[in-house]
């Protein structure tokens, strides 16, 4: 074999192992492609409850995590104490919680709400367009808001506290922490 | 003989009259523009389909904004755009040669070159490397060739 054919393929495979090294280092849940970075898409979507639409911009300035769910998706369940305990947790502050029910029934939905805590509100995107302009793979998946309106990230799969609150503290202000 | 060759030209003729008749420029329907870029799209909950073959929630969802935007006067890339701008480049089942993931085009090719590399290798003649033994192992070789050759032709005279 020649030898600028050796060095070829050593090349090649030196190239490979590299990008697969890149790769692997990432957080697989931390997909930064699509939407992160860009403004977030302005919604405006009825209630689960039947008491209203909620509006992303009525939380202006605040930081805003929206949760893509469904009351069949087991992941979503798995990650539900998670998201019970940084909603009381942040309640009361300036961070808001909003739950987007993502290809599901309602009355499945309402169920589930009223079972597992969920005391945060959630909204209904029936037609898909929201997750479809978040740019949603699968649920159960966490998007974070600044202040500023940027998304500034997304997590993909069942989230944990710790993730949720490191990611939250990230994004508020110093003086309101 | 004449009449079979006639037949044959008029059918032939026919069979061509056809495919051209079927294959003439026409306005593109808004459903066939639907079905070309759902087909080009990837069901984000699917593995390896299109939004146009999945039977899934979230493709017929993606059809429907397909369905509407066309209606709306987008043009495919506006249309595109949108999903790439969501899903990013991974949503188009052909990634665009100008993204990184557009460099996948490149393997086969690197595959095709590297094979016809490794073939021209192994099917070129290969020049022997084989070092001029000394002068004194050549002197010996000749005189031994030159001993035998004299010891065959007696033989070789007598075989006739």
């Amino acid at each position: 074999m020649p030898r600028w054919l050796r060095l070829t393929i050593v090349f090649g495979i030196g190239a490979l192992v590299v990008v697969l090294m890149l790769s692997f280092r990432r957080d697989p849940h931390d997909i930064r492609t699509g939407t992160v970075g860009k403004p977030a898409a302005a919604f405006t979507l009825d209630r689960l409850d039947g008491n209203g639409k909620v509006a992303l911009s009525d939380h202006a300035g605040k930081v805003v995590i929206l949760n893509f769910w469904a009351s069949w998706c087991i992941p979503c369940k798995e990650e539900n104490p998670a998201l019970v305990r940084v909603w009381e947790r942040y309640r009361s502050s300036d961070v808001v919680l909003i739950g987007i029910l993502y290809q599901d029934s309602l009355e499945s939905a309402r169920g589930y709400v009223r079972d597992n805590g969920v005391t945060w509100p959630t909204v209904t995107d029936e037609d898909g367009r929201v997750a479809f302009a978040y740019g949603v793979f699968g649920i159960p998946e966490t998007y974070f808001i600044g202040p500023d309106g940027i998304i500034a990230g997304r997590h993909i799969g069942p989230i944990d506290e710790a993730t949720l609150v490191a990611a939250i503290d990230g994004l508020r202000p110093k003086a309101t922490r | 003989m004449t009449r079979e060759r006639a037949l044959i030209l008029v059918a032939l003729l026919a069979i061509l009259g056809a495919v051209g008749w079927s294959a003439r420029p026409h306005d593109v329907t808004a459903a066939e523009r639907v079905d070309r870029i759902t087909s080009e799209l990837r069901c984000v909950t699917c593995q390896g389909l299109s939004v146009k073959d999945s039977p899934a929630a979230s493709a017929r969802q993606m059809r429907d904004i397909v369905i509407q935007r066309v209606a709306e006067g987008r043009t495919d890339d506006e249309i595109r755009d949108e999903f790439r701008a969501s899903f990013g480049d991974w949503v188009l089942l052909s990634p665009p040669v100008s993204s990184w993931l557009g460099l996948i085009w490149l393997v086969p090719l690197a595959a095709l070159a590297a094979g016809l590399a490794v073939a021209l290798g192994r099917i070129r003649p290969g020049v022997p490397s084989v070092a001029a033994p000394p002068a004194r192992e050549l002197a010996a070789l000749r005189e031994r060739v030159a001993r035998e050759e004299a010891l065959d032709l007696p033989q070789a005279d007598g075989a006739e």
